[in-house]
Protein backbone atom coordinates (compact mmCIF):
# COMPACT_ATOMS: atom_id res chain seq x y z
CA UNK A 1 0.00 0.00 0.00
CA UNK A 2 1.19 3.44 -0.93
CA UNK A 3 1.44 5.72 1.70
CA UNK A 4 -1.03 8.12 -0.18
CA UNK A 5 -3.58 5.30 0.27
CA UNK A 6 -2.57 5.13 3.58
CA UNK A 7 -3.34 9.20 4.66
CA UNK A 8 -6.50 8.76 2.22
CA UNK A 9 -7.93 6.08 4.37
CA UNK A 10 -7.12 7.99 7.45
CA UNK A 11 -8.70 10.84 6.26
CA UNK A 12 -11.65 9.13 5.88
CA UNK A 13 -11.98 7.75 8.93
CA UNK A 14 -11.73 10.70 11.05
CA UNK A 15 -13.84 12.63 9.08
CA UNK A 16 -16.73 9.38 9.14
CA UNK A 17 -15.93 9.38 12.95
CA UNK A 18 -16.49 13.34 13.22
CA UNK A 19 -20.20 12.64 11.67
CA UNK A 20 -20.48 8.88 12.51
CA UNK A 21 -23.42 8.66 15.28
CA UNK A 22 -23.03 11.80 16.12
CA UNK A 23 -26.58 12.74 15.98
CA UNK A 24 -27.30 9.08 17.79
CA UNK A 25 -25.18 11.08 20.84
CA UNK A 26 -27.35 14.44 20.26
CA UNK A 27 -30.46 12.77 20.31
CA UNK A 28 -29.41 10.55 23.54
CA UNK A 29 -27.97 13.93 25.13
CA UNK A 30 -31.22 15.80 24.46
CA UNK A 31 -34.11 13.15 25.35
CA UNK A 32 -31.71 12.70 28.53
CA UNK A 33 -32.13 16.69 29.19
CA UNK A 34 -35.20 16.48 28.79
CA UNK A 35 -36.04 13.33 31.36
CA UNK A 36 -33.98 15.48 33.69
CA UNK A 37 -35.69 18.31 33.29
CA UNK A 38 -39.17 16.95 33.81
CA UNK A 39 -38.46 14.74 36.75
CA UNK A 40 -36.67 17.82 38.28
CA UNK A 41 -39.85 20.20 37.62
CA UNK A 42 -42.49 17.69 38.44
CA UNK A 43 -41.21 15.13 40.69
CA UNK A 44 -38.78 16.41 43.38
CA UNK A 45 -40.21 18.75 46.22
CA UNK A 46 -37.10 20.77 46.66
CA UNK A 47 -35.08 20.84 43.14
CA UNK A 48 -32.56 22.97 44.05
CA UNK A 49 -31.21 20.92 46.62
CA UNK A 50 -32.01 17.40 45.71
CA UNK A 51 -31.73 17.53 41.84
CA UNK A 52 -31.45 20.99 40.29
CA UNK A 53 -32.73 21.74 36.95
CA UNK A 54 -30.51 21.55 34.01
CA UNK A 55 -31.10 25.70 33.51
CA UNK A 56 -30.12 25.86 37.01
CA UNK A 57 -26.58 24.14 36.35
CA UNK A 58 -26.32 25.99 33.16
CA UNK A 59 -26.20 29.06 35.29
CA UNK A 60 -24.28 27.79 37.81
CA UNK A 61 -21.37 26.71 35.05
CA UNK A 62 -22.16 30.24 33.52
CA UNK A 63 -21.50 32.01 36.86
CA UNK A 64 -17.98 29.84 37.31
CA UNK A 65 -16.79 30.06 33.88
CA UNK A 66 -17.27 34.22 34.50
CA UNK A 67 -15.03 33.59 37.38
CA UNK A 68 -12.79 31.88 35.59
CA UNK A 69 -13.07 28.57 37.82
CA UNK A 70 -14.43 25.85 35.95
CA UNK A 71 -12.24 26.23 32.78
CA UNK A 72 -8.84 25.88 35.36
CA UNK A 73 -10.88 23.17 37.36
CA UNK A 74 -11.45 21.37 34.26
CA UNK A 75 -7.83 21.66 32.67
CA UNK A 76 -5.84 21.01 35.87
CA UNK A 77 -8.56 17.69 36.36
CA UNK A 78 -7.61 16.80 32.51
CA UNK A 79 -4.17 17.19 32.37
CA UNK A 80 -3.84 15.13 35.95
CA UNK A 81 -6.08 12.64 33.96
CA UNK A 82 -4.64 12.60 30.76
CA UNK A 83 -0.64 12.38 31.93
CA UNK A 84 -0.84 10.21 34.89
CA UNK A 85 -2.87 7.86 32.64
CA UNK A 86 -0.63 7.99 29.91
CA UNK A 87 2.51 7.59 31.76
CA UNK A 88 0.70 4.57 33.97
CA UNK A 89 -0.20 2.57 30.17
CA UNK A 90 3.32 3.97 28.38
CA UNK A 91 5.15 1.80 31.42
CA UNK A 92 2.01 -0.88 31.59
CA UNK A 93 2.62 -1.82 27.74
CA UNK A 94 6.39 -2.82 28.20
CA UNK A 95 5.71 -4.55 31.32
CA UNK A 96 3.21 -6.55 30.21
CA UNK A 97 4.98 -7.18 27.01
CA UNK A 98 8.21 -8.65 29.19
CA UNK A 99 5.92 -10.66 31.19
CA UNK A 100 4.27 -11.81 28.34
CA UNK A 101 7.28 -13.20 26.81
CA UNK A 102 8.93 -15.09 29.85
CA UNK A 103 7.03 -17.17 32.00
CA UNK A 104 9.90 -17.55 34.66
CA UNK A 105 9.89 -13.69 34.95
CA UNK A 106 6.47 -13.70 34.68
CA UNK A 107 5.86 -16.30 37.85
CA UNK A 108 8.51 -14.39 39.94
CA UNK A 109 6.51 -11.50 39.58
CA UNK A 110 2.96 -12.13 39.39
CA UNK A 111 2.44 -12.49 42.87
CA UNK A 112 3.76 -9.39 43.60
CA UNK A 113 1.51 -7.76 40.88
CA UNK A 114 -1.14 -9.39 42.27
CA UNK A 115 -0.73 -8.07 45.75
CA UNK A 116 -0.38 -4.39 44.66
CA UNK A 117 -3.58 -4.80 42.24
CA UNK A 118 -5.79 -5.72 44.70
CA UNK A 119 -4.67 -2.73 47.20
CA UNK A 120 -6.74 -0.05 45.31
CA UNK A 121 -5.33 3.36 44.40
CA UNK A 122 -7.53 4.96 47.49
CA UNK A 123 -5.84 2.25 49.91
CA UNK A 124 -2.45 3.76 49.27
CA UNK A 125 -3.25 6.89 49.27
CA UNK A 126 -2.83 7.59 52.90
CA UNK A 127 0.74 6.46 52.41
CA UNK A 128 1.73 8.60 49.38
CA UNK A 129 0.28 11.66 51.18
CA UNK A 130 2.50 10.93 54.19
CA UNK A 131 5.29 10.75 51.13
CA UNK A 132 4.53 13.65 49.18
CA UNK A 133 1.62 15.86 51.03
CA UNK A 134 -1.32 17.06 49.97
CA UNK A 135 0.34 17.72 46.41
CA UNK A 136 -0.31 17.17 42.79
CA UNK A 137 2.69 15.18 42.68
CA UNK A 138 0.58 12.63 44.71
CA UNK A 139 -2.40 13.09 42.86
CA UNK A 140 -0.53 12.20 39.75
CA UNK A 141 1.01 8.92 41.74
CA UNK A 142 -2.53 7.42 42.43
CA UNK A 143 -3.36 8.07 38.84
CA UNK A 144 -0.28 6.38 37.27
CA UNK A 145 -0.83 3.60 39.84
CA UNK A 146 -4.28 2.75 38.98
CA UNK A 147 -4.07 3.06 35.25
CA UNK A 148 -0.75 0.60 35.52
CA UNK A 149 -2.59 -2.47 36.58
CA UNK A 150 -5.33 -2.98 34.08
CA UNK A 151 -3.08 -2.26 31.16
CA UNK A 152 -0.23 -4.85 32.45
CA UNK A 153 -2.64 -7.81 32.94
CA UNK A 154 -4.48 -7.06 29.79
CA UNK A 155 -0.85 -7.22 27.82
CA UNK A 156 0.12 -9.91 29.33
CA UNK A 157 -2.77 -12.08 28.58
CA UNK A 158 -2.96 -10.95 25.44
CA UNK A 159 0.70 -11.75 24.74
CA UNK A 160 0.24 -15.19 25.65
CA UNK A 161 -2.81 -15.76 23.56
CA UNK A 162 -0.69 -15.26 20.68
CA UNK A 163 -1.11 -17.79 18.36
CA UNK A 164 2.57 -19.87 18.64
CA UNK A 165 1.79 -20.33 14.94
CA UNK A 166 2.53 -16.61 13.95
CA UNK A 167 5.40 -17.02 16.19
CA UNK A 168 7.19 -20.02 14.56
CA UNK A 169 5.95 -18.48 10.76
CA UNK A 170 7.48 -15.08 11.72
CA UNK A 171 10.57 -17.02 12.83
CA UNK A 172 11.21 -19.09 9.91
CA UNK A 173 11.16 -15.86 7.70
CA UNK A 174 14.42 -15.08 9.27
CA UNK A 175 12.88 -12.99 12.12
CA UNK A 176 15.13 -12.25 15.49
CA UNK A 177 13.51 -11.95 18.88
CA UNK A 178 13.16 -8.39 18.83
CA UNK A 179 11.19 -8.72 15.24
CA UNK A 180 9.21 -11.04 16.38
CA UNK A 181 7.75 -9.33 19.47
CA UNK A 182 7.60 -5.81 16.97
CA UNK A 183 6.04 -7.67 14.28
CA UNK A 184 4.02 -10.33 15.86
CA UNK A 185 3.28 -10.10 19.97
CA UNK A 186 2.52 -6.36 19.58
CA UNK A 187 -0.10 -5.93 17.34
CA UNK A 188 -1.45 -9.54 18.45
CA UNK A 189 -1.78 -8.34 21.38
CA UNK A 190 -3.44 -4.91 20.29
CA UNK A 191 -7.04 -6.54 21.36
CA UNK A 192 -5.94 -6.68 24.78
CA UNK A 193 -4.13 -3.52 24.53
CA UNK A 194 -7.16 -1.98 23.72
CA UNK A 195 -9.59 -3.63 26.15
CA UNK A 196 -6.54 -2.58 29.07
CA UNK A 197 -6.26 1.30 27.92
CA UNK A 198 -10.00 1.69 28.39
CA UNK A 199 -9.82 -0.33 31.78
CA UNK A 200 -7.03 1.87 32.58
CA UNK A 201 -8.41 5.01 31.63
CA UNK A 202 -11.26 4.51 33.04
CA UNK A 203 -10.28 3.99 36.51
CA UNK A 204 -7.20 6.51 36.14
CA UNK A 205 -10.49 8.90 36.19
CA UNK A 206 -11.83 7.67 39.45
CA UNK A 207 -8.56 7.91 40.88
CA UNK A 208 -8.30 11.54 40.01
CA UNK A 209 -11.98 12.63 41.34
CA UNK A 210 -11.05 10.80 44.50
CA UNK A 211 -7.00 11.98 44.77
CA UNK A 212 -8.65 15.67 44.38
CA UNK A 213 -10.90 15.40 47.02
CA UNK A 214 -8.80 13.29 49.69
CA UNK A 215 -6.09 15.79 48.93
CA UNK A 216 -7.73 19.01 48.25
CA UNK A 217 -6.32 19.86 45.12
CA UNK A 218 -8.52 22.32 43.02
CA UNK A 219 -10.32 20.18 40.11
CA UNK A 220 -13.43 18.82 38.93
CA UNK A 221 -13.66 15.94 41.94
CA UNK A 222 -12.76 18.98 44.61
CA UNK A 223 -15.08 21.22 42.75
CA UNK A 224 -17.89 18.27 43.63
CA UNK A 225 -17.01 17.32 46.67
CA UNK A 226 -16.62 21.22 47.71
CA UNK A 227 -20.49 21.43 46.67
CA UNK A 228 -21.55 19.05 48.83
CA UNK A 229 -20.07 21.39 51.75
CA UNK A 230 -21.18 24.30 50.32
CA UNK A 231 -25.05 22.71 49.73
CA UNK A 232 -24.37 23.68 46.07
CA UNK A 233 -26.38 20.59 43.94
CA UNK A 234 -26.25 22.36 41.13
CA UNK A 235 -22.44 22.50 41.18
CA UNK A 236 -22.31 18.80 42.12
CA UNK A 237 -24.40 17.92 39.04
CA UNK A 238 -22.20 20.25 36.92
CA UNK A 239 -18.77 18.46 37.78
CA UNK A 240 -20.79 14.77 36.83
CA UNK A 241 -21.84 16.28 33.25
CA UNK A 242 -18.54 17.42 32.52
CA UNK A 243 -16.71 14.47 33.73
CA UNK A 244 -19.24 12.23 31.65
CA UNK A 245 -19.14 14.03 28.56
CA UNK A 246 -15.58 14.59 28.36
CA UNK A 247 -15.51 10.68 29.05
CA UNK A 248 -17.74 9.89 26.04
CA UNK A 249 -15.83 12.20 23.70
CA UNK A 250 -12.62 10.82 24.15
CA UNK A 251 -13.61 7.42 24.03
CA UNK A 252 -15.78 8.77 20.52
CA UNK A 253 -12.44 10.48 19.01
CA UNK A 254 -9.69 8.78 20.45
CA UNK A 255 -9.83 5.14 20.92
CA UNK A 256 -12.59 4.23 18.73
CA UNK A 257 -11.13 5.19 15.48
CA UNK A 258 -8.23 3.25 17.01
CA UNK A 259 -10.00 0.30 17.27
CA UNK A 260 -11.06 1.01 13.78
CA UNK A 261 -7.95 1.40 12.18
CA UNK A 262 -6.43 -1.73 13.95
CA UNK A 263 -8.03 -4.53 15.38
CA UNK A 264 -11.29 -4.19 13.60
CA UNK A 265 -10.15 -3.58 10.30
CA UNK A 266 -7.57 -6.62 10.78
CA UNK A 267 -10.77 -8.73 11.41
CA UNK A 268 -9.32 -9.08 15.30
CA UNK A 269 -12.58 -8.29 16.33
CA UNK A 270 -16.37 -7.45 15.13
CA UNK A 271 -18.49 -5.16 15.50
CA UNK B 1 20.35 -37.99 -9.09
CA UNK B 2 22.17 -34.90 -10.30
CA UNK B 3 23.04 -31.65 -8.49
CA UNK B 4 24.03 -31.56 -5.04
CA UNK B 5 21.96 -32.65 -1.36
CA UNK B 6 20.47 -29.16 -0.67
CA UNK B 7 18.90 -31.15 2.87
CA UNK B 8 21.00 -33.94 4.42
CA UNK B 9 19.40 -35.97 7.38
CA UNK B 10 21.52 -38.79 8.70
CA UNK B 11 20.29 -41.44 11.85
CA UNK B 12 17.98 -39.11 12.68
CA UNK B 13 16.52 -39.87 16.04
CA UNK B 14 13.75 -37.54 18.12
CA UNK B 15 12.11 -38.40 21.56
CA UNK B 16 9.72 -36.54 23.66
CA UNK B 17 8.29 -36.39 26.90
CA UNK B 18 4.17 -36.96 26.24
CA UNK B 19 2.30 -33.83 27.62
CA UNK B 20 0.25 -35.44 30.16
CA UNK B 21 1.41 -39.00 30.67
CA UNK B 22 5.52 -37.56 31.11
CA UNK B 23 6.69 -40.92 29.25
CA UNK B 24 8.83 -40.67 26.72
CA UNK B 25 7.28 -40.81 23.25
CA UNK B 26 9.77 -42.41 20.40
CA UNK B 27 8.93 -40.59 17.34
CA UNK B 28 11.60 -40.89 15.28
CA UNK B 29 14.04 -43.78 14.44
CA UNK B 30 17.43 -43.58 12.10
CA UNK B 31 16.02 -41.52 9.74
CA UNK B 32 18.21 -40.98 6.42
CA UNK B 33 17.34 -38.40 4.09
CA UNK B 34 18.70 -36.62 1.14
CA UNK B 35 16.64 -33.76 -1.03
CA UNK B 36 18.56 -33.02 -3.76
CA UNK B 37 18.59 -29.35 -5.74
CA UNK B 38 15.54 -29.08 -7.82
CA UNK B 39 13.96 -31.62 -6.26
CA UNK B 40 10.63 -32.29 -5.10
CA UNK B 41 10.09 -35.28 -2.05
CA UNK B 42 7.02 -35.82 -0.75
CA UNK B 43 6.62 -37.44 2.47
CA UNK B 44 3.30 -39.58 3.19
CA UNK B 45 2.41 -41.95 6.24
CA UNK B 46 -0.34 -42.92 8.79
CA UNK B 47 -1.16 -40.02 11.07
CA UNK B 48 0.90 -39.71 14.15
CA UNK B 49 3.85 -41.42 12.09
CA UNK B 50 6.33 -38.73 12.99
CA UNK B 51 6.41 -36.77 9.87
CA UNK B 52 5.41 -33.25 11.26
CA UNK B 53 8.45 -33.79 13.90
CA UNK B 54 10.53 -34.48 10.76
CA UNK B 55 9.60 -31.38 9.27
CA UNK B 56 9.97 -29.38 12.26
CA UNK B 57 13.10 -30.37 13.13
CA UNK B 58 14.29 -29.49 9.77
CA UNK B 59 12.28 -26.20 10.60
CA UNK B 60 14.54 -25.36 13.27
CA UNK B 61 11.28 -25.17 15.45
CA UNK B 62 12.30 -28.83 17.51
CA UNK B 63 15.76 -29.24 18.90
CA UNK B 64 17.19 -32.27 17.94
CA UNK B 65 19.64 -34.44 19.53
CA UNK B 66 20.22 -37.87 18.35
CA UNK B 67 21.99 -37.38 14.44
CA UNK B 68 22.84 -35.03 11.73
CA UNK B 69 20.60 -32.56 10.06
CA UNK B 70 22.43 -29.96 7.55
CA UNK B 71 21.09 -27.42 5.16
CA UNK B 72 23.59 -26.60 2.41
CA UNK B 73 26.01 -28.40 4.63
CA UNK B 74 25.52 -26.05 7.36
CA UNK B 75 23.68 -27.96 10.58
CA UNK B 76 20.69 -26.70 11.84
CA UNK B 77 20.45 -24.70 14.84
CA UNK B 78 17.29 -23.04 14.85
CA UNK B 79 14.82 -21.32 12.69
CA UNK B 80 16.07 -19.31 9.63
CA UNK B 81 15.19 -17.65 6.43
CA UNK B 82 17.28 -20.20 4.41
CA UNK B 83 14.32 -23.37 5.20
CA UNK B 84 10.89 -21.45 4.15
CA UNK B 85 7.93 -22.99 6.00
CA UNK B 86 4.13 -23.15 4.67
CA UNK B 87 2.03 -24.24 7.65
CA UNK B 88 -1.35 -25.90 7.43
CA UNK B 89 -3.48 -23.10 8.44
CA UNK B 90 -3.62 -19.68 10.16
CA UNK B 91 -0.21 -19.00 9.77
CA UNK B 92 -0.18 -15.25 7.43
CA UNK B 93 -0.31 -12.38 10.11
CA UNK B 94 -3.92 -10.97 9.96
CA UNK B 95 -2.73 -7.59 10.67
CA UNK B 96 -0.99 -7.18 7.44
CA UNK B 97 -2.15 -6.81 4.14
CA UNK B 98 -1.82 -9.16 1.46
CA UNK B 99 1.48 -7.33 -0.09
CA UNK B 100 2.76 -6.93 3.51
CA UNK B 101 2.52 -10.46 4.35
CA UNK B 102 4.52 -11.54 1.29
CA UNK B 103 7.04 -9.18 1.79
CA UNK B 104 7.33 -10.16 5.16
CA UNK B 105 10.74 -12.71 4.85
CA UNK B 106 12.49 -9.01 2.69
CA UNK B 107 11.39 -6.63 4.88
CA UNK B 108 12.87 -8.62 7.89
CA UNK B 109 16.12 -9.32 5.50
CA UNK B 110 16.48 -5.61 4.98
CA UNK B 111 16.01 -5.42 1.05
CA UNK B 112 15.66 -2.05 -0.53
CA UNK B 113 11.65 -0.85 -0.76
CA UNK B 114 11.66 -0.42 -4.37
CA UNK B 115 13.55 -4.08 -5.03
CA UNK B 116 10.81 -5.30 -2.37
CA UNK B 117 7.82 -4.18 -4.31
CA UNK B 118 8.81 -5.63 -7.52
CA UNK B 119 9.89 -9.35 -6.09
CA UNK B 120 6.56 -8.82 -3.83
CA UNK B 121 4.07 -8.18 -7.27
CA UNK B 122 5.88 -10.89 -9.18
CA UNK B 123 4.94 -13.43 -6.95
CA UNK B 124 1.55 -12.00 -6.14
CA UNK B 125 1.11 -12.57 -10.08
CA UNK B 126 2.65 -16.06 -9.81
CA UNK B 127 0.06 -16.96 -7.34
CA UNK B 128 -3.01 -15.58 -8.84
CA UNK B 129 -3.84 -12.81 -6.41
CA UNK B 130 -3.04 -9.90 -8.70
CA UNK B 131 -5.88 -7.09 -7.61
CA UNK B 132 -5.50 -8.22 -4.04
CA UNK B 133 -2.67 -6.58 -2.25
CA UNK B 134 -4.42 -4.53 -0.60
CA UNK B 135 -6.67 -7.19 1.36
CA UNK B 136 -6.71 -8.07 4.72
CA UNK B 137 -6.22 -12.02 5.31
CA UNK B 138 -9.70 -12.23 6.89
CA UNK B 139 -11.10 -10.61 3.71
CA UNK B 140 -9.99 -13.60 1.87
CA UNK B 141 -10.92 -17.59 1.09
CA UNK B 142 -9.10 -20.53 2.60
CA UNK B 143 -7.57 -21.27 -0.74
CA UNK B 144 -6.28 -17.48 -0.94
CA UNK B 145 -4.52 -17.19 2.15
CA UNK B 146 -2.72 -20.91 1.36
CA UNK B 147 -1.37 -19.00 -1.76
CA UNK B 148 -0.29 -15.88 0.17
CA UNK B 149 1.48 -18.26 2.51
CA UNK B 150 3.25 -20.10 -0.70
CA UNK B 151 4.08 -16.88 -2.13
CA UNK B 152 5.26 -15.43 1.05
CA UNK B 153 7.20 -18.97 1.50
CA UNK B 154 8.43 -18.37 -2.10
CA UNK B 155 9.12 -14.77 -1.65
CA UNK B 156 11.95 -14.80 0.53
CA UNK B 157 13.65 -17.14 -1.51
CA UNK B 158 14.53 -20.26 1.01
CA UNK B 159 16.90 -22.92 -0.26
CA UNK B 160 14.87 -24.81 0.31
CA UNK B 161 10.75 -24.64 1.06
CA UNK B 162 8.50 -26.99 3.45
CA UNK B 163 5.39 -27.66 3.27
CA UNK B 164 3.42 -29.24 5.93
CA UNK B 165 0.04 -30.78 5.04
CA UNK B 166 -0.49 -27.17 3.11
CA UNK B 167 -3.74 -28.06 1.18
CA UNK B 168 -5.32 -29.91 4.59
CA UNK B 169 -7.53 -27.31 5.58
CA UNK B 170 -9.10 -26.40 2.36
CA UNK B 171 -11.95 -27.72 0.75
CA UNK B 172 -11.84 -30.94 -1.85
CA UNK B 173 -11.89 -28.38 -5.41
CA UNK B 174 -9.78 -25.75 -4.27
CA UNK B 175 -7.24 -28.31 -3.01
CA UNK B 176 -6.92 -30.03 -6.71
CA UNK B 177 -6.54 -26.15 -8.06
CA UNK B 178 -3.83 -25.60 -5.47
CA UNK B 179 -1.98 -28.40 -6.41
CA UNK B 180 -1.83 -27.78 -9.90
CA UNK B 181 -0.83 -24.54 -9.20
CA UNK B 182 1.87 -25.95 -6.85
CA UNK B 183 2.86 -27.67 -10.21
CA UNK B 184 3.11 -24.55 -12.23
CA UNK B 185 4.89 -22.90 -9.47
CA UNK B 186 7.34 -25.15 -9.25
CA UNK B 187 8.07 -25.49 -13.13
CA UNK B 188 8.33 -21.45 -12.86
CA UNK B 189 10.51 -21.33 -9.77
CA UNK B 190 12.47 -24.96 -9.66
CA UNK B 191 12.25 -24.38 -6.11
CA UNK B 192 13.57 -27.47 -3.81
CA UNK B 193 10.47 -28.56 -1.86
CA UNK B 194 9.93 -31.03 0.97
CA UNK B 195 6.32 -32.16 1.67
CA UNK B 196 4.36 -33.38 4.19
CA UNK B 197 1.04 -35.27 3.35
CA UNK B 198 -1.44 -37.72 4.75
CA UNK B 199 -2.66 -37.87 1.42
CA UNK B 200 -1.45 -40.61 -1.28
CA UNK B 201 -2.95 -38.76 -4.63
CA UNK B 202 -1.58 -35.74 -3.42
CA UNK B 203 2.20 -37.03 -2.79
CA UNK B 204 2.25 -39.26 -6.26
CA UNK B 205 0.62 -36.31 -7.90
CA UNK B 206 3.37 -33.77 -6.90
CA UNK B 207 6.50 -35.78 -5.73
CA UNK B 208 9.64 -36.51 -7.76
CA UNK B 209 10.13 -38.59 -5.08
CA UNK B 210 7.63 -40.29 -2.45
CA UNK B 211 8.97 -41.25 1.13
CA UNK B 212 6.45 -44.01 3.03
CA UNK B 213 6.60 -43.80 6.44
CA UNK B 214 5.79 -46.13 8.95
CA UNK B 215 3.88 -46.07 12.28
CA UNK B 216 5.36 -44.86 15.07
CA UNK B 217 8.65 -44.92 15.93
CA UNK B 218 8.48 -42.89 12.56
CA UNK B 219 11.11 -44.58 10.02
CA UNK B 220 11.52 -44.59 6.38
CA UNK B 221 9.57 -47.89 5.09
CA UNK B 222 10.55 -47.28 1.35
CA UNK B 223 11.05 -44.78 -1.20
CA UNK B 224 9.38 -44.52 -4.40
CA UNK B 225 10.59 -42.41 -7.98
CA UNK B 226 7.78 -40.86 -9.85
CA UNK B 227 9.31 -40.18 -13.10
CA UNK B 228 6.58 -38.29 -14.55
CA UNK B 229 7.92 -34.82 -16.51
CA UNK B 230 6.40 -31.49 -14.60
CA UNK B 231 4.37 -30.91 -17.70
CA UNK B 232 2.67 -33.40 -17.52
CA UNK B 233 1.59 -33.09 -13.96
CA UNK B 234 -2.45 -32.09 -14.69
CA UNK B 235 -5.41 -33.47 -12.84
CA UNK B 236 -6.86 -33.26 -16.12
CA UNK B 237 -4.76 -35.69 -17.57
CA UNK B 238 -3.05 -37.72 -14.45
CA UNK B 239 -5.71 -39.70 -13.42
CA UNK B 240 -5.70 -42.23 -16.99
CA UNK B 241 -1.77 -41.56 -16.63
CA UNK B 242 -0.58 -45.00 -16.18
CA UNK B 243 2.84 -44.61 -14.21
CA UNK B 244 1.00 -42.00 -11.71
CA UNK B 245 -2.41 -44.90 -11.24
CA UNK B 246 0.53 -47.74 -10.35
CA UNK B 247 2.80 -45.62 -7.98
CA UNK B 248 -0.45 -44.34 -6.39
CA UNK B 249 -1.96 -47.39 -5.72
CA UNK B 250 1.50 -49.15 -4.96
CA UNK B 251 1.72 -46.53 -2.36
CA UNK B 252 -1.74 -46.89 -0.87
CA UNK B 253 -1.22 -50.29 -0.33
CA UNK B 254 1.83 -49.42 1.61
CA UNK B 255 0.27 -47.14 3.80
CA UNK B 256 -2.89 -49.36 4.65
CA UNK B 257 -0.21 -51.84 5.63
CA UNK B 258 0.82 -49.01 8.53
CA UNK B 259 -2.60 -48.50 9.17
CA UNK B 260 -3.99 -51.99 9.97
CA UNK B 261 -0.95 -52.70 11.42
CA UNK B 262 -1.92 -50.36 13.86
CA UNK B 263 -5.39 -51.51 14.24
CA UNK B 264 -4.35 -54.80 15.53
CA UNK B 265 -1.81 -53.33 17.68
Amino acid sequence: MTSIDLQQTRRFRWKKFATEGAGRLIIFLVGSVILWALISAFLIERPDRYLPSPLSVVLSSADMLYKGSLLSFYSDTLTRLLFGGAVGILIGIPVGLALGLNRTVADMFYPLMNFFQSVSGIAIFPIIVIWFGNSDTTVLIVVLYTSFFPITFNVLSGVRAVPVRYIQAARTLGASRLQVVRDVLLPGAMPSIAVGTRLSVGFAWRAVIAGEMLAGRPGLGNMIFSGQELDNSAQIILGMVMIGITWIVLDHYLLRPLEADTIERWGLVQR
Amino acid sequence: MSGEAKLIIQDLCHHYPDEYTGQSVHALEGINLQVYENEFVAIVGPSGCGKTTLLNIVAGLLPYREGRAMVDGVEIRGPGPDRGVVFQEHAILPWRTVARNIGHGLELQRVPKEETRRRVQEYIDLVGLTGFENRYPHELSGGMKQRVAVARTLCADPVIMLMDEPFAAVDAQTRITLQDELNRIVMATHKTILFITHSVEEAAFLGDRCIVFSRRPGRIKTEIKIDIPREQRVWKEMGTNPKFTEARDQILHLVRQEVTSDDEH
